[in-house]
């Protein structure tokens, strides 16, 4: 069996994923009877691996690009579904934006603005 | 009912100074092209029925609304407004308790309309048929079994339940189950005795699958 690549996995469509990864299933099915009854030898029980990591290359790219496309689909929007977001860490994810933190009196503004601080050097 | 009666006397009293205003400039023999706030008032203030009537029958009198009169019309009508949005707490139905008991009332339970999809991609079923149905079985007492009992022997995912494994058969070889008889081995596998029903003959089954 020709070695499966994700690159040439990536440009085919999603039903045609699919339909290999039931194909490769079915391959998988039959390999399994094989090692059970005795019948392939080395070859065969070779190929079992074989087919187990191709059958996770074609989900990962499946899921990829689903997960791709969800992204660019929800891009912009305020609500994401959770899994979309940042993750970071849960402390981080409460902590206060750096908008909200910089957020202050319009009078501490103003005193700010008219009485900043000064920087004073002494002519040598 | 309530609201219903008062959102009727406003729309009713609405009409009415509506009509009053728009029958002036009709009526009036000088030419005012202007609504005329000021004009000369004969009569009292009428019933609303006359009022509504009062078209056909004042040919001859003018009816002078004056300033006050038109603000405190309009207050009534606004407090009516009001009345009808806000409701009236005044005057509003108790409900008489008849038993001692309280039993929480029946109140408005909304569907669930989310603004996001909690997760993006909804989980995929990881028991499918390929994963319940391991391998088939093949030692000897799997063979007679086959040959005497018209019954196939498999190795099962041991999450599976016998609905599952009937239909993941039924999906995989294409044989209708008559019953599945299901064990867990001492080494921690699953085995399924799926019985196939009379019309399917095992032995071509198994030939099929690959185990003969």
């Amino acid at each position: 069996m020709t070695r499966i690549k994700c690159s040439k996995l990536r440009g085919k469509k999603p039903d045609e994923l699919q339909k290999q990864l039931t194909e490769l299933r079915q391959e998988l099915n039959t390999l399994r009877v094989g090692k059970v009854t005795g019948s392939g030898g080395a070859q065969k029980l070779g190929k079992i691996r074989n087919v187990r990591k191709s059958i996770a290359r074609v989900l990962i790219v499946t899921h990829q690009t689903t997960k791709e496309n969800l992204r660019s689909l929800y891009h912009g929007k305020k609500y994401k579904p959770k899994d979309l977001r940042q993750r970071k860490t849960r402390a981080i994810r409460r902590l206060l934006t750096p908008k909200e933190k910089s957020i202050r009196l319009k009078k501490v503004q103003r005193q700010q603005w008219a009485f900043p601080q000064r920087t004073y050097a002494v002519k040598a | 009912m309530r609201v219903c009666f008062f959102h009727l006397l406003y729309q009713i009293r609405l009409d009415i100074y509506l009509h009053l205003f728009s029958m002036g400039p009709k009526k009036e023999t000088k030419d005012a092209a202007a609504p005329a706030k000021k004009k000369e008032t004969t009569t009292a203030a009428a019933t609303a029925s006359a009022k509504k009537t009062t078209k056909t029958t004042t040919t001859t009198t003018t009816k002078v609304v004056t300033k006050e009169r038109k603000e405190k019309v309009k207050s009534t009508a606004l407090k009516a407004k009001q009345r009808v949005v806000r409701g009236n707490r005044l005057t509003r139905n108790r409900k008489v308790h008849l038993k001692p008991t309280f039993r929480r009332p029946f109140t408005l339970r909304l569907q669930r309309q989310p603004k996001y999809p909690r997760r993006s991609v909804p989980k995929r079923n990881r028991l499918d048929h390929f994963a319940i149905i391991k391998y088939p079985l093949t030692t000897e007492s799997a063979m007679k079994k086959i040959e005497d009992n018209n019954t196939l022997v498999f190795i099962v995912n041991i999450r599976a339940n016998k609905p599952m494994i009937q239909q993941a058969v039924k999906k995989m070889y294409d044989v209708e189950a008559e019953k599945v008889n299901t064990l867990i081995r001492p080494d921690g596998e699953k085995k399924a005795y799926v019985r196939l029903k009379a019309d399917h003959d095992a032995l071509d089954v198994a030939n099929r699958i690959g185990i003969i």
